[in-house]
This record gives C-alpha cells, sequence and structure tokens, in this order.
C-alpha cells in the first residue's frame, strides 16, 4: 500500500482520531472483561437483516459462544490498546474494521427497519458502527502510528519501508 | 523534513523526534487507565451503597451457607448481600467449574471468604460454625438437603417446590419438627409487603372484594432454548452420575424432567396457586387439568409444556372455582393472579412493572371512601369513557358499567426475594414468625402437584382435607 503524503496537521488529526476510536475499543472490552456474567448472546439474538439466522444460530451454540465472547472481549481491549499507543497500528485497525464489520452485520439498520440496535439515535444504513468502521479506514491506510506511535520506533529500526513523514 | 532523504535505505538512527513522536500517545493510555479506576471506584462505591450497610453492632451475625449455585442461587445470593449481619462461610455445587466459581467470586467482591464445596455432606462436617443453609438445588435433591441439614443442627431455607414427591416432602416436615430447627420454604411472595398489604388490609380488613367467586391467573413464558454449557466447562461424567444426572443437557435442563423436577407448573404455577389458597383461606376441594407437550422436543423434554387447571374451593364465604395456565410458547401478558369478587376486582403480579396492583370497584359495592383515605388504596382514576369514541363501537344496553379503577399504593424496590429471606433470618434471630413454614408449603405441593396427576388421569380429582396435613 502506497502511503499518502499528509500535512503535518492531518496527520496530529488522525492522530487524534485514532486514540479516541482506541479509547471507545478499549472500555467497551474491558468492560465486558470485568463485567461477570456478560455474553454476546443477548446481542446476537436480536440479531435482523439477511445474517441474522447465522447470528442467532451462533447463540444457540455453547461453544462456538464463549468463543465469540472471548475473540469480542479481548479483541476489542486490543485493538484498543494497540490503536492508543500506535502500535501493529495496520494490524490492529483491520482487526477492528473486522470486528465492527460484525456488529453491523448482525444489527444493520437497513431500509424498511424502522429501529435497529442500538437503539439510542435514527439510522438509515449509516451508524455509528459504520461510521467507526470508516474512522479505522482512514488510520488503516495512512498508517497514522508510524507518524505518532510505537510503529515509528518500531519502522526506524527495523523497517527498510519509508517512515511516514509530512511533506 | 528531517529524514526524507535517508528513508529509503535500511534501517537508520533514531533520533530525539522520533522518540518523542513514537511515545506521543502513551500518556493517552495513562489518563484511559486513571478515568477507569476512577469509573471502578464509582461503581464499587455504588455497589457498596446498594449491598449490605454495616450491620449495627446489636445485630447477631448469621453463619450461613449456600448449597446450589446456579441461576436461583445467584438470585438469592445478590438478595442477601444487601441483607445487613450475613456471613457466607460456604458454597456447595457440583459444577466446581463454573457456577461454584461465579458464586464464589461474587461473595469475594463482597469482602466474604466463603470455603467451596461439590459434596455437601463434607461441608457440613467441616463448617461446624454454620447457623443457616440456603438450599436452591434441583427440586429432587431438596429432602436429602434439607434433611440432612436440619439434622446437623442448621436451620433451612429451601427453594420451593419442597420437593418432587409428596413423600419427600413430609419427610421434610417430619425433619423440622424433629429437629426443632426452621424450614422456611421460598414462596416469596408470602413476604412481598405489596401482597401481604392485600392480605391483610384489602381483603382482611377492608373485604373490599366482597365474596371471592372466581380466580384466574397466569404464568406466560416465550420459547426459551434449552440451556448449555461450553464444553471445557464440562462436569465429568462419573460426577454428574454420582449426582443423579444422565448427561450435562439433562443437569442445565433438569426442570424438565420427570423424576428431577416438576415441570413449568411446578416452577411457575406453585408460586401463584400458592396465593389462591392463601387469599381464599382454603385449600382445593377438587382438580380438573388438561396439559401436554405440545411444542418441546420430547427427546428431551419430558414435562407439559402447557398447562391449564381448574381448582373448586370451598371458602369459608361459600364455593369458589379458580383457573389458571401455564404456557411456555408465548410471553405477552406475563403472569399475574386475578381475585373476582362480588364487589371489586384485584390484578396482582410479583411483577409491578406489568401489573402495578389494579383494583376495581364494582359500581354497586359500597363507597370506598374510608380505605382511600386511610391510604389502602389510591384515590379512584377517571372512569373509563364508555365504548363510543374513535372506534364507533356502542355499548351494548347489557355490558356492565364501567367500575372504578384504583391502584395498590404498596410498592417492593428491593430484590422479589429480599423480603422472605429477611423473614427467614429474623426467625432465626428469634425475631419473627416465618410466613412460609414448610406445613404451608406442604399444602401448597399437594394442591400443585395433583395437577400433574389429575392431566395423566385425565379425570377431575378429589382432595380430602386430611392429605393437606402431615
Amino acid at each position: 500500500m502506497e502511503d499518502a503524503r499528509l500535512s503535518r496537521r492531518a496527520l496530529a488529526a488522525i492522530t487524534v482520531l485514532r486514540v479516541v476510536v482506541g479509547w471507545h475499543f478499549l472500555y467497551e472490552g474491558i468492560a465486558k472483561l470485568t463485567s461477570p456474567s456478560w455474553s454476546a448472546a443477548g446481542y446476537l439474538k436480536q440479531a435482523r437483516g439477511p445474517f441474522a439466522d447465522l447470528f442467532r444460530w451462533l447463540a444457540s451454540q455453547p461453544n462456538l459462544l464463549a468463543n465469540a465472547d472471548l475473540i469480542t472481549m479481548w479483541g476489542l481491549t486490543l485493538v484498543g490498546v494497540f490503536l492508543m499507543l500506535g502500535l501493529f497500528t495496520r494490524l490492529a485497525s483491520l482487526a477492528g474494521i473486522g470486528l465492527i464489520l460484525l456488529f453491523y452485520l448482525c444489527n444493520p439498520p437497513l431500509v424498511g427497519y424502522f429501529y435497529s440496535i442500538p437503539t439510542e439515535g435514527s439510522y438509515l444504513i449509516v451508524n455509528k458502527n459504520l461510521v467507526e468502521l470508516c474512522a479505522l479506514v482512514v488510520i488503516l491506510v495512512t498508517g497514522s502510528g508510524r507518524f505518532a506511535g510505537l510503529d515509528r520506533l518500531l519502522h526506524g529500526v527495523f523497517a527498510r519501508r519509508p517512515r511516514l513523514a509530512a511533506v | 523534513m528531517a529524514g526524507e532523504e535517508d528513508n529509503t535505505k535500511g534501517p537508520r538512527k533514531l533520533d530525539r523526534r522520533d522518540m518523542l513522536m513514537g511515545l506521543s500517545t502513551v500518556p493517552a493510555l495513562g489518563l484511559f487507565g486513571y478515568t477507569w479506576n476512577k469509573q471502578r471506584q464509582h461503581q464499587q462505591a455504588r455497589a457498596e451503597a446498594a449491598a449490605a450497610p454495616a450491620a449495627p453492632a446489636d445485630v447477631q451475625v448469621i453463619n450461613i451457607a449456600l448449597v446450589g449455585a446456579g441461576a436461583q442461587g445467584q438470585v438469592l445470593t445478590d438478595a442477601m448481600l444487601r441483607i445487613p449481619g450475613l456471613r457466607f462461610r460456604a458454597v456447595c455445587d457440583i459444577w466446581t467449574e463454573y457456577n461454584q466459581r461465579r458464586v464464589v467470586n461474587t461473595l469475594k467482591r463482597y469482602k466474604h471468604e466463603p470455603n467451596a464445596y461439590e459434596d455437601y455432606r463434607e461441608m457440613l462436617d467441616k463448617e461446624k460454625e454454620l447457623d443457616a443453609v440456603l438450599i436452591a438445588t434441583p427440586d429432587f435433591w431438596h429432602e436429602r438437603h434439607t434433611i440432612d441439614c436440619l439434622k446437623a443442627g442448621k436451620h433451612v431455607y429451601c427453594e420451593k417446590e419442597m420437593s418432587n414427591t409428596l413423600e419427600g416432602a413430609r419427610n421434610m416436615v417430619a425433619a423440622a419438627r424433629e429437629t426443632g430447627k426452621l424450614l422456611q420454604i421460598g414462596h416469596q411472595r408470602r413476604s412481598n409487603p405489596r401482597y401481604l398489604h392485600c392480605y391483610d388490609k384489602l381483603l382482611g380488613e377492608a373485604k373490599l372484594l366482597g365474596r371471592i367467586v372466581t380466580v384466574n391467573g397466569q404464568w406466560n413464558r416465550a420459547v426459551t432454548p434449552d440451556l448449555g454449557a461450553p464444553d471445557r466447562y464440562a462436569i465429568p461424567a462419573e460426577r454428574l452420575k454420582k449426582y443423579g444426572f444422565k448427561d450435562m443437557h439433562q443437569f442445565r435442563n433438569w426442570r424438565w424432567y420427570k423424576g428431577l423436577g416438576g415441570g413449568p407448573i411446578v416452577d411457575l404455577g406453585s408460586h401463584q396457586i400458592d396465593i389462591y389458597s392463601w387469599f381464599l383461606g382454603a385449600n382445593p376441594s377438587h382438580v380438573t387439568a388438561s396439559g401436554g407437550l405440545l411444542y418441546y422436543d420430547p427427546k428431551n423434554h419430558e414435562w407439559y409444556d402447557t398447562v391449564m387447571a381448574v381448582y373448586d374451593y370451598e371458602t369459608p364465604q361459600g364455593p369458589a372455582k379458580a383457573y389458571y395456565q401455564t404456557q411456555t410458547t408465548n410471553g405477552s401478558q406475563g403472569y399475574f393472579e386475578n381475585f373476582m369478587g362480588d364487589q371489586g376486582t384485584l390484578i396482582l403480579s410479583e411483577s409491578e412493572l406489568n401489573y402495578a396492583g389494579q383494583l376495581y370497584r364494582d359500581p354497586n359495592a359500597p363507597a370506598w371512601d374510608e380505605w382511600i383515605q386511610k391510604g389502602y388504596i389510591s384515590a379512584p382514576q377517571v372512569q373509563e369513557k364508555p365504548a363510543t369514541g374513535d372506534s364507533g363501537a356502542i355499548a351494548d344496553v347489557r355490558e356492565s358499567v364501567a367500575p372504578d379503577r384504583h391502584t395498590v399504593p404498596v410498592a417492593l424496590r428491593d430484590p422479589y426475594h429480599q423480603p422472605h429471606l429477611q423473614n427467614f433470618f429474623d426467625a432465626v434471630r428469634g425475631k419473627a414468625k416465618l410466613n412460609c413454614p414448610s406445613e404451608v408449603a406442604y399444602e401448597t405441593a399437594v394442591a400443585v402437584l395433583k395437577v400433574n396427576e389429575a392431566i395423566e388421569a385425565k379425570t377431575r380429582l378429589s382432595f380430602n382435607a386430611a392429605e393437606f396435613k402431615v
């Protein structure tokens, strides 16, 4: 992937975006990890849209569900930490996109669904999951960790690839 | 910018600027840690405020153990954590891999230090300081657990149904009498302040309903998939067998199996049929019932998922009939008990959210002003309009005039089981009488277990008064 050349201000703004998205992931993960009885089952059972059957089936399989719970809790937590630190930023962004894509597909606010989950706002096609997913795409393609983040040190030491720098 | 020139060639030295930029977002993680810690302190403080306030110095601390740490054991634990003067000494559950660990961890968070046991006999041998044991195991274990605990000198709070067999229930009553220890059965509505208010004040003192002639009630529950368990938490086969379960599925879903539980009529109905007899002041004389396994897979469900029963009562005021249904395929309209007298109606439910305790005064009944002034019931809401409004429907002359609508002004703002547990512990301290001693629960067990018999017999069965006595 060819790095975009961006102004320093643009890169700083993307760094802020990365940190707040990471913060959100981390807290979503930690809140689930520290809740004694959290499970994805409730969310999965509310599934709507074209993949609803698949998600409901997943909720009904105790073994798969236990794995889905673990992946969600730890996935969110680790993605959050890595995004905040700017470490393995691209990998973390990709993993985050994967997780959010699943959340989105489980409950997509498609045409004709007059309500969907989460229920705090009004959505048509685009909901906050999709917005966060797109934010992660921006973080992914700009390799923000190599501007301000531990990736910069990592790349400085190991990589032969160019560091991302402001023009 | 520095570094532009040589950035295509191999590793290079990091300068101060790289270090600063590389570490620049680390403080955000520190800030996260700080706010998260604040959030946890806030939650902890809130949990502690909601949990038991420190016991006053003069309250005698009761040492307790929980036997059976499943869903119901957790419900009881959550309620008991709000009651002052209790010390959890032990938790016993055969599912050491999961349930036992969960409840022990919950208790540790509230600064209890319970020992964990798989075998309740080992617990009784080792825990000499116990005053009382709470039993929330599957029904078919209640008899053994209760009798052994009573004989070990402990007071017992046992979940309903007190036993899956009447013989078992009788033995429990006998053991309580023999040992002189307290045995409370978990029909928790008996201690619910709303139910007590209705019984003592509205029916007892004010006699608002006049003569109750019919009763109906229901527990409608939506389709519920079987409970599962991840393989890595599975109980080894030999342990399951030792405790009377054929496999993990049966262990998790014992309520559906004959010989282990009693099916929905017992799990759900017994709470409400208990109220029928309590409020009517009589035990039933006959029962007719129909039921069946209409919906769930008979391979791993044995009990009836749908039951409809009609009881005949000879109450002190005259004959009455009481209908009850429980079904497990549609949850709408939930659960309630509806008492209909010649002067008024009372719809009551443990679930205040759905049925806030409505009272209807028949237009021909004496005025209720006195009871409104005393605060026993709310002032009437506006009379329902005659049905001629937007719908265009015209009330037929034969229809009764809409009655005044009142509400029961007593609310329970604690977990449903808390008052009943509190009553038990008050009794242990010698400060109260049990609201549901085993003799009372036995009468309910007789009335409820007979429904399953009537379904099987496909005929109307009668009770004789002696049946209800041990």
